[in-house]
């Protein structure tokens, strides 16, 4: 079942999306979370964030909508408490960074890069969230050229980058992260969407407006992937919406040689492990490899 | 994956749903579970209830106020039901010098059954003053009465006194004869309700807070509640009960 995105190999290609399976040490006592093909950790930052003022989520037809605004403990903390005990339960983790601007991405990805126990990095260029960085970087070619750059000079790690479904012109942007040096690139990271409550005539986020995630998006996230594939010859990771095997196949032919799996983790923390075993048993009886999938759509 | 076992609708619009999984969850009163049946995308995120019994039989109060809790209230017996947890921190027991006072708000009773009986089961007996808009809003309140002291409330006079619950809270505070526990569960305005009563007359107050979940596991980050100091909290992991003073600034 074992993957290859450039210079990061992975014993299966089902991953978890960052933000949706916090850490990962929360699940260690309902999962073997070895098992997961990497966890990509909510985004970290130089120093803790406290997010933004609630309600932070809501529920929306086949998915939802959240302003969390990158609420985590912090590099100082991740590094002493929590990465030491990914590193004990075997898991392959990928950290998902967050900084306000180049250098910050630059200095989280140098004090990484001597730490144990990281498969890679992913780059969040991405966040609709947060009021600085974020979605800023990601929507033109120059600015996440420059981040993925500034990332690039400092590690040697495998680089992720992780783009917006925002982009002016994604095809563009892609081509801009893969020549400053990414590895690979995930897409896609939510888009903007917003609620009111009628009653009140509120918007049912503190924030007004939050990231639309779930099957919502899915067929916005296949098509992205499909024409990133089509425009740029670098190893891509298929997220949103997945719920399902059909799902993962849908992304890989699309153009994905792995997934990530978000919001369907709050529905069920087990998801990725029960479609890999789906997966498995496809590959098995169709005797073929997860590599032989990708970008297999027929379009004439 | 849990089967559900029984349903009883003990009042229109609520349901008490008995289910039973591989292993039994063993939670505490102030616990929750998030719950989720087999109905595909609509809702997808589970939804959090209070335990209002765990051990032997598991169950949850359900009272119907949306598509995920009307869903529930439709499930049969031997339908599944996923179940995650038991999550959160439960409520402190008293200790044996303290009386426990238990104030709920409508559905806000779930947790607090689950507390009186635990409390009777260690040689305790709480009073339990349960305020709801009108007769039809009691569930449970026949229940209860076997292993508490029961004080009904109700808004039109339909139930017990007329009136609001921290009436009788308030007279019962007043009388300073004994040391008091209090602990509560309901909609907000009553809670802050019930913590400035308490703060005023400095007896401890232990609440059960709600908000909007999706993981219910402390990992989305998306139950943030503004605590006293100014900074967030988790309800799902650094509550549900907190100690109304780290909420509420007095
Ligand atoms: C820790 C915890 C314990 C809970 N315990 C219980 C319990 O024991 N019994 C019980 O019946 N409910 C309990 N709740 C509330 C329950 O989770 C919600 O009522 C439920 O999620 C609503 O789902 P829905 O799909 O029916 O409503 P939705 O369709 O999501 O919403 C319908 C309407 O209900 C309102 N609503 C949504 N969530 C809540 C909420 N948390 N409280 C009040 N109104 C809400 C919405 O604003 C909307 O107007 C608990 C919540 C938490 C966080
Ligand atoms: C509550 C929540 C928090 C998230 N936090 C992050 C984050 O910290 N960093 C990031 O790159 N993406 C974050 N995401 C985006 C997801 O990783 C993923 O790209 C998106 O949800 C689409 O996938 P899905 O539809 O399967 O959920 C978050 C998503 C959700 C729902």
């Amino acid at each position: 079942m074992a993957v290859r995105l450039g210079p990061l190999e992975l014993k299966n290609p089902i991953m978890v999306a960052s933000g949706t399976f916090g850490y990962g040490v929360e699940y260690a006592d309902v999962m073997d979370i070895s098992a997961i093909g990497a966890i990509s950790v909510k985004g970290i930052s130089l120093e803790p964030r406290a997010g933004n003022p609630p309600p932070r989520i809501c529920e929306t037809p086949a998915g939802m909508i959240n302003a969390i605004g990158l609420a985590n403990i912090g590099y100082d903390a991740f590094v002493q408490t929590t990465l030491p005990r990914l590193r004990e339960l075997g898991a392959t983790v990928v950290v998902n960074l967050y900084g306000t601007s180049a250098d910050e991405f630059a200095e989280l990805a140098e004090r990484f890069d001597s730490q144990e126990g990281i498969a890679a990095l992913e780059v969040n260029i991405s966040c609709p969230n947060v009021k600085a960085g974020g979605i800023h970087f990601g929507v033109r070619p120059e600015p996440a050229a420059a981040v993925t750059r500034a990332v690039r000079e400092r590690t040697g790690l495998p680089v992720i980058v992780k783009l917006s479904p925002e982009a002016v012109n994604i095809a563009e942007v892609a081509k801009a992260a893969r020549e400053a040096g990414a590895d690979a690139l995930s897409l896609i990271n939510t888009i903007r969407g917003m609620s009111i409550d009628v009653e009140t005539r509120r918007p049912r986020l503190g924030s007004v407006m939050g990231g639309m995630s779930g099957p919502a998006i899915r067929p916005l996230a296949v098509r992205l992937v499909y024409e990133v594939h089509k425009a740029v010859d670098v190893p891509l990771i298929g997220i949103g919406g997945i719920s399902c095997l059909r799902d993962v196949l849908e992304f890989m032919m699309a153009g994905a040689t792995a997934v990530q799996i978000g919001t369907a983790n709050y529905t069920n923390p087990r998801t990725s492990l029960e479609i890999l075993s789906d997966f498995e048993k496809y590959c098995l009886e169709r005797g073929v490899t997860p590599a032989e999938l990708v970008g297999t759509v027929k379009t004439n | 994956m849990a089967r559900v076992t029984q349903v009883r609708y003990p009042e229109q619009g609520y349901a008490l749903i008995w289910f039973r999984g591989d292993r039994q969850l063993a939670g505490n009163p102030g616990q929750f579970v998030m719950v989720r049946g087999d109905w595909g995308n609509d809702p997808i995120l589970g939804r959090a209830f209070s335990l209002v019994e765990s051990g032997e039989e598991e169950a949850i109060l359900v009272r119907v106020v949306g598509v995920g809790t009307r869903r529930l209230a439709e499930l049969k017996p031997d339908d599944p039901l996923w179940v995650l947890g038991p999550s959160g921190h439960g409520f402190a027991l008293p200790a044996s010098d303290q009386n426990p006072v238990l104030v709920a708000g409508g559905v806000g009773i779930a947790p607090l059954y689950f507390l009186a009986k635990k409390i009777r089961e260690t040689g305790g007996r709480a009073t339990v003053l349960y305020g709801a808009r009108n007769n039809r809003e009691t569930p449970l309140a026949e229940e209860i009465e076997e292993f508490a002291d029961l004080v009904v409330t109700t808004e039109d006079g339909s139930a017990g006194r007329r009136g609001l619950v921290t009436e009788p809270l308030a007279e019962i505070l007043d009388d300073t004869s004994v040391a008091r526990i209090v602990y509560s569960c309901g909609p907000e305005a009553m809670l802050e309700a019930v913590a400035r009563a308490c703060v005023d007359r400095q007896v401890e107050c232990q609440i059960a807070l709600e908000s909007p979940m999706a993981c219910g596991k402390g990992t989305c980050k998306g139950c943030a509640v503004l605590a006293a100091d100014g900074r967030y909290r988790y309800v799902c992991s650094d509550g549900p009960v907190f100690e109304s003073r780290e909420i509420y600034k007095s």
